[in-house]
């Protein structure tokens, strides 16, 4: 990882905080401003000529945060205060959430952006990932089928019991002896779909891992399935809606979130596959029409702004035909369109029939 | 009462049958479905007198009035936001004895299957159950350890809860009647709403959910407990809020002291979370809940 600091262990973290402390203490002694310098990341913009810079890894420009101007100084008081609680977590060795640092004193952050702000900057400055600030999420992703690994000391046997949903680990670093004989490893945006594969017994008849985020995923949901991909080198294929949002959530497995894009590297997911509900399964699988919805105006807004993605016109541009396809039509549809005519038709045929015969994308 | 005289009571007549005609059919090939799947087979089989989840959801519920059954009966699958954690040991009969003490802190996932929820087995050597209405919340009380220096067991809905954590609540409620049950929850009107949903039950789950009514006590936060949190953590109540307060006053459930926290709630027009407590530092949360129980400080 070029530009990251390899040192990630607490100890490493609390002796940068000293050192960044003591440079602005030594600025204010010899009566200079004192001003902090950072990098400015970015996974894509509207540049559609592929020639843009945009990229995981290194930063693109720089953004100085200094004494000298009056607006800062909120933002330079805020971000000291969210690092002594910080230092103060890793001290202790206790673990929070941003949330609950913006109650440690609301009187002065005032909302949580204020806070969530202050946390990436402070990832930036100290070049490493929010995880090693002890600041975590409360884990919201779910897991299940032919898997096998040890967090933190505690055994979680998912193949036991493979259509079992288990909590996705909060802190993907404590995972060790992850074992899985699975085939592959498929994503659902939703959890009624995570149900519905798990009363079908998807996983014990198909030899794989289910994972979901419910939703748009948590970093360590995604944190996760980047581990598991890496670790088992299995194949991983995403089943969202064919509506905006489903494939706002797939870029964001795929791509990253622009909101955590200094840290998109440790989190994307390049081989992360497409396996539906394209736009163009419609026709193909012959929905009834009552299933379809039309785009709203937002709906339309928001399928523009992803086009316009540069990584997208990079990196995936049958997705984007898709994306096209779904906006020239104007309609769209949920997963469970697919179970209309017969419950299993879902685990029983699209998904299996799909992944053999190589439709996706 | 549903009669064919008028023509929105007609329409939602022929609802009901449609639905027990579609849960028949599922439950004759063995399946069960999700409410949305539900929704989009009667969307697809009978678009005139299908147009929204919602409404969905509201004729199943007078099914389940009508034939005195649980949804799960009718062969609809519930999802389940509930975890556990603590001093609980869980056996399915014929499998490991899961251990809810040395579990990660988000704790045991609560299955939606009901049937194999009634089939649990429990060991505890706890003193109190503990409900908590946020997850964040749940996740660092189990981080703490709390249910290792107070011997509990705790269990989060992450909100309102479903019929599973319900359900299982009131078999451990059955199973340890001793145990008391207090609640944890925000100082607003939603809060007090959730606390009487696992109290009472609730009219929008349906006639089914009055069966898992529980003896649940209020431990925090309270009125009283004002005086330990800064002036900043106190929010404006939102017109949602003030809309949850009135229904819960109509209610011919709630009885003193609940109607006077309520009161001074709205009186004063603000809320608080318990997150606020936090600024007396993150450990604070374990010292007040434990303080509390050892006053036996609930109401």
């Amino acid at each position: 990882m070029v530009g990251r600091s390899s040192s990630s262990n607490p100890s490493d973290v609390l002796r940068q905080i000293k050192g960044f402390v003591l440079l602005l203490i030594q600025d204010i002694s010899r009566n200079r401003a004192p001003s902090v310098a950072l990098d400015r990341f970015r996974i894509y913009c509207s540049d559609p000529s592929g020639n843009c810079i945009c990229n995981y890894d290194l930063p693109i420009g720089k953004e100085i945060i200094s004494l000298e101007k009056e607006s800062h100084a909120y933002r330079l008081d805020v971000l000291l205060r969210v690092l002594q609680i910080i230092q103060q977590l890793l001290q202790e060795k206790r673990h929070a959430s941003k949330r609950d640092i913006y109650y440690m004193h609301p009187s002065v952050f005032l909302e949580q952006a204020v806070v969530d702000r202050a946390i990436n900057d402070i990832c930036i400055l100290l070049k490493c990932s929010r995880h090693h600030l002890n600041v975590v999420p409360v884990g919201k992703g779910l897991v299940m089928g032919w898997l096998r690994f040890v967090e933190a000391g505690r055994k979680s046997c998912c193949i036991r019991s493979p259509d079992t949903a288990y909590p996705v680990p909060v802190n993907s670093e404590d995972i060790k002896d992850i074992a899985s004989v699975a085939k592959y490893v498929l994503v659902v945006e939703k959890e009624t779909v995570f149900q519905r594969l798990a009363n079908d017994q998807f996983c014990e008849r198909n030899h794989c891992i289910v994972i979901t985020g419910r939703g748009y995923p948590d970093v360590p949901t995604r944190r996760f399935l980047r581990h598991l991909v890496e670790q088992l080198h299995l194949p991983v294929y995403c089943l969202v809606d064919s509506d905006p949002y489903g494939f706002d959530i797939l870029t964001t497995y795929r791509f990253g979130s622009m909101q955590m894009a200094y840290d998109a590297m440790l989190m994307h997911v390049p081989e992360l596959r497409w396996l539906g509900v394209f736009p163009s399964d419609f026709e193909k699988y012959n929905l009834p029409d009552h299933c379809l919805l039309h785009l709203t105006s937002e709906d339309k807004k928001k399928v523009e702004a992803m086009l316009s993605r540069c990584y997208l016109h990079k990196e995936a541009p049958k997705w984007r035909l898709e994306l096209e396809i779904m906006l020239q039509k104007g309609v769209k549809f949920e997963i469970e369109a697919l179970s209309v005519n017969s419950l299993s038709f879902l685990s029983d045929w699209y998904i299996p029939s799909k992944i053999q015969n190589g439709y996706y994308i | 009462m549903r009669s064919l005289t008028r023509a929105n009571d007609a329409k939602a007549f022929i609802r009901v049958w449609k639905v027990m005609e579609m849960c028949f059919r599922v439950l004759h090939h063995g399946k069960l479905v999700t409410q949305r799947e539900l929704f989009y087979k009667l969307l697809s089989d009978s678009p005139e007198f299908f147009t929204s989840q919602c409404q969905v959801n509201r004729t199943v519920q007078d099914v389940v009035a009508l034939l005195r059954c649980t949804r799960r009966s009718l062969g609809i699958m519930a999802s389940s936001r509930g975890a556990i954690i603590g001093r609980l040991l869980l056996q399915e009969p014929g499998e490991e004895i899961i251990d809810c003490s040395v579990l990660g802190q988000a704790g045991h996932v609560i299955t939606g299957d009901l049937n194999l929820l009634s089939k649990l087995v429990f060991r505890s050597d706890a003193r109190f159950i503990i409900i908590v209405e946020k997850d964040a919340i749940f996740q660092r009380l189990a981080e703490d350890g709390l249910f290792n220096q107070i011997p509990c067991i705790l269990i989060t809905a992450k909100g309102y809860p479903d019929i599973a954590t319900r359900f299982i609540l009131h078999r451990l409620n059955q199973n340890f009647p001793d145990l008391p049950v207090l609640a944890l929850v925000d100082w607003n009107p939603a809060g007090l709403a959730i606390l009487c949903t696992y109290k009472f039950g609730s009219t929008t789950m349906g006639l089914e959910s009055y069966r898992y009514a529980c003896n649940v006590k209020w431990l925090g936060l309270r009125g009283d407990d004002l005086q330990l949190v800064p002036q900043h953590s106190l929010v404006q109540l939102k017109p949602r809020d003030l809309q949850i307060a009135k229904s819960l006053m109509s209610s011919k459930l709630l009885q003193e002291p609940y109607a006077a926290e309520l009161t001074m709630m709205v009186e004063m027009g603000h809320k608080v979370e318990i997150e606020a407590l936090y600024c007396h530092g993150f450990d604070f949360l374990g010292k007040y809940i434990a303080g509390k129980i050892v006053q036996s400080d609930y109401i």
